[in-house]
């Protein structure tokens, strides 16, 4: 019975059977069609419910928690309005921090994707080219909490630094780069660079070798200098692959906490580093939860001008 | 004659143009290979630091230059089993694995699982929940760590492994869908219809026809969480703080904040210990990790 809807029976039977009307057809189109929705829904079930339980319903709490005046032991007093933002934004704490942040998303926007593109171009149709990439890539592997620690002794007192500039007798510029105010975050970002700069470069090369080659060849048919085919040639070409990455480097940059958590240990004031640290401090050492729950509003306001960004920038370059 | 000599003029010209272009691109790639050489020297310089403190003792690690090699490599074991025993390390280690395998493994498969949803069946209002899901990689970290730390204590799960691996599956989840979701948008459909036309049920399609063609990718996507979860330091911070429970890297923290400056040498070690596994994981498995960079560019 079941076969016999395909096709090439009813053929066989030489006369086709009557069509249902149309109503019925479409009633069981609607039918089918509200089947599919609960089939797909099924499927995505598990993974919706992760994460609006895991990562959707904490975003919507945490902006509660910020409108209220919530302390760790008691749990809910009162609501507060903005008051919390107010005790954030006038704190000098808050201050120093965003400061921090603010030279964290500069450097995180210029630097990784500068060196990445430098290095993927260095790399591009070299001889040992897998080998170098991995080298470069190596630190990627490494937790932010091991790098954290391996360069909080490069920088120390006995650490290569210190010590490559004793050796070249300029031991008056020996520092203790950790725990001035004015290198803390400069040589903390240098770490970062160091281990993001590979998963950039990475990333940059796949998007140089996916580029067409006919523009480039007939750039140099007619007779395009090495910087000119770059510049007007395969720069605009690899503009989608270049936003994607900085946005990616920023949106790291600027939340990156173990790192700085770790590297910070002998600053002064640790929870002035950056606001992910001064989010944590102020939350789980201070258990002021509706102060540091207003921090994480204001850096989630951030990440989000941050990806609206990225999608008109994107919108633009497709319509280009 | 002279048309046979200029023809011969211009061949010989043209010979000695090209292989002096050939020489100049030669010396100039020679030239981009030294300064490769010599950039990725630079660059493993701190590893080769952690690699020589690790042999050093105490002493030897504050006397002389940190970079020269060490007088024996007896210290190692040493510095080792220090490290080992102040960091209950064989906890750490046992957790970061537990939370890595179960947190990832589900994650990317739930992920599978929605992709096909979003990718194979055709419904109404797909993008709603699209983007219900990718709005899971917006929001920065801080914002969940403080409902998560309330609810957490409410229902007990604050320092137990169960609520570390149901949040790091959570986490783990979208990137997945993102990826995959592309992925098997590409595969050709013909398969499925066929199979649809013939009466299997969509769960039959998916375990047999869509799930084994997306194993390379799942796989590549399964080590990138993994190495995620096991070099994540916040959440176990905030989750948990007994040793049996927290992760190898919140162990290497505490490690660090109490011995950092009286004994290196020792928390090298560790560092050395808690990094070896994802180090070991990505130089046996290169292929997959950069074919899953391939993949998330798609």
């Amino acid at each position: 019975m079941e076969s016999s809807t395909r096709p090439s029976q009813e053929m066989t039977f030489g006369h086709p059977r009557p069509l249902p009307p149309l109503s019925r057809m479409m009633a069981l189109e609607r039918r089918r069609a509200r089947r599919r929705l609960w089939t797909g829904l099924a499927f995505m079930a598990p993974a919706i419910l992760f994460v609006a339980v895991f990562l959707l319903y904490p975003v919507g709490f945490n902006v509660y928690v910020s409108l209220t005046q919530w302390a760790k032991f008691s749990g809910f007093d009162r609501f507060a309005g903005l008051e919390n933002y107010l005790l954030v934004f006038s704190s000098p704490k808050f201050g120093e921090a965003a400061l921090n942040t603010g030279i964290w998303i500069v450097a995180s926007l210029v630097f990784p994707v500068v060196l990445g593109l430098a290095l993927a171009l260095l790399l591009r149709g070299l001889q040992f080219q897998e080998a170098l990439k991995s080298v470069f890539f190596l630190p990627r592997m490494f937790s932010a909490t091991a790098v954290g620690v391996i360069w909080y002794y490069v920088y120390g007192n006995q650490g290569i630094i210190n010590s490559f500039l004793r050796g070249l007798g300029l031991g008056g510029l020996v520092e203790r780069w950790l725990y001035e105010p004015l290198w803390a975050t400069p040589s903390m970002i240098l770490t970062h660079v160091w281990q993001t700069v590979g998963l950039i470069m990475v990333l940059l090369l796949l998007g140089l070798n996916a580029l067409p080659s006919e523009p480039i060849e007939a750039a140099k048919v007619d007779g395009a200098g090495r910087w000119q085919v770059f510049r007007h040639v395969i720069l605009p070409l690899l503009m989608p692959t270049l936003l994607v990455v900085t946005i990616v480097s920023v949106l790291a940059g600027f939340t990156s906490f173990d790192l700085v958590w770790v590297m910070g240990r002998d600053y002064p004031n640790r929870s002035t580093l950056t606001l992910a640290v001064n989010q944590y401090w102020e939350s789980f050492r201070a258990n002021q939860w509706a102060y540091g729950s207003a921090i994480a509003v204001i850096l989630g306001f951030f990440a989000l001008g941050v990806t609206w960004i990225q999608t008109v920038l994107q919108h633009r370059l497709e319509r280009r | 004659m002279t048309s046979e000599a200029l023809a011969f003029d211009v061949a010989s010209f043209d010979l000695e143009a090209a292989a002096r272009r050939e020489r100049r691109q030669t010396t100039r790639n020679r030239a981009v290979l030294a300064a490769g050489l010599v950039l990725s020297l630079l660059w493993i310089v701190p590893f080769y630091y952690l690699a020589v403190s690790v042999f050093k003792t105490n002493a030897e690690y504050g006397s002389g230059n940190p970079l020269a090699l060490p007088q024996s490599l007896r210290p190692l074991v040493e510095n080792v089993l220090d490290a080992w025993s102040r960091t209950k390390m064989a906890y750490g280690l046992f957790n970061s694995a537990l939370y890595g395998l179960c947190g990832a493994g589900a994650a990317v498969f739930l992920a599978a699982l929605a992709a096909y949803g979003l990718a194979r069946i055709d419904f109404n209002g797909k993008t709603f929940w699209f983007l219900l899901i990718f709005s899971g990689t917006v929001f920065p970290f801080q914002m969940y760590l403080i409902p998560l730390f309330i609810s957490y204590s409410k229902l007990g799960l604050v320092n137990t492994r169960l609520g570390m691996i149901l949040f790091y599956t959570a986490i783990c989840i979208p990137f997945p869908v993102l990826v995959l979701r592309n992925y098997m948008a590409q595969l050709p459909r013909e398969m499925d219809e066929a199979a649809r036309v013939d009466g299997c049920s969509e769960w039959r399609i998916f375990r047999s026809i869509v799930l084994p063609n997306c194993l390379r990718p799942m796989m590549a996507l399964f080590l990138i969480q993994f190495t995620w979860v096991w070099n994540d330091l916040l959440f176990s911070m905030v989750l948990t703080s007994r040793e049996e429970v927290r992760s190898v890297m919140n162990g290497l923290m505490v490690l660090q904040g109490g011995y950092a400056a009286t004994t290196p040498n020792v928390v090298m070690a560790a560092t050395l210990i808690a990094s070896l596994p994802t180090l070991v994981l990505f130089l046996a498995l290169r292929r997959f990790f950069m074919e899953g960079l391939k993949i998330s560019t798609l």
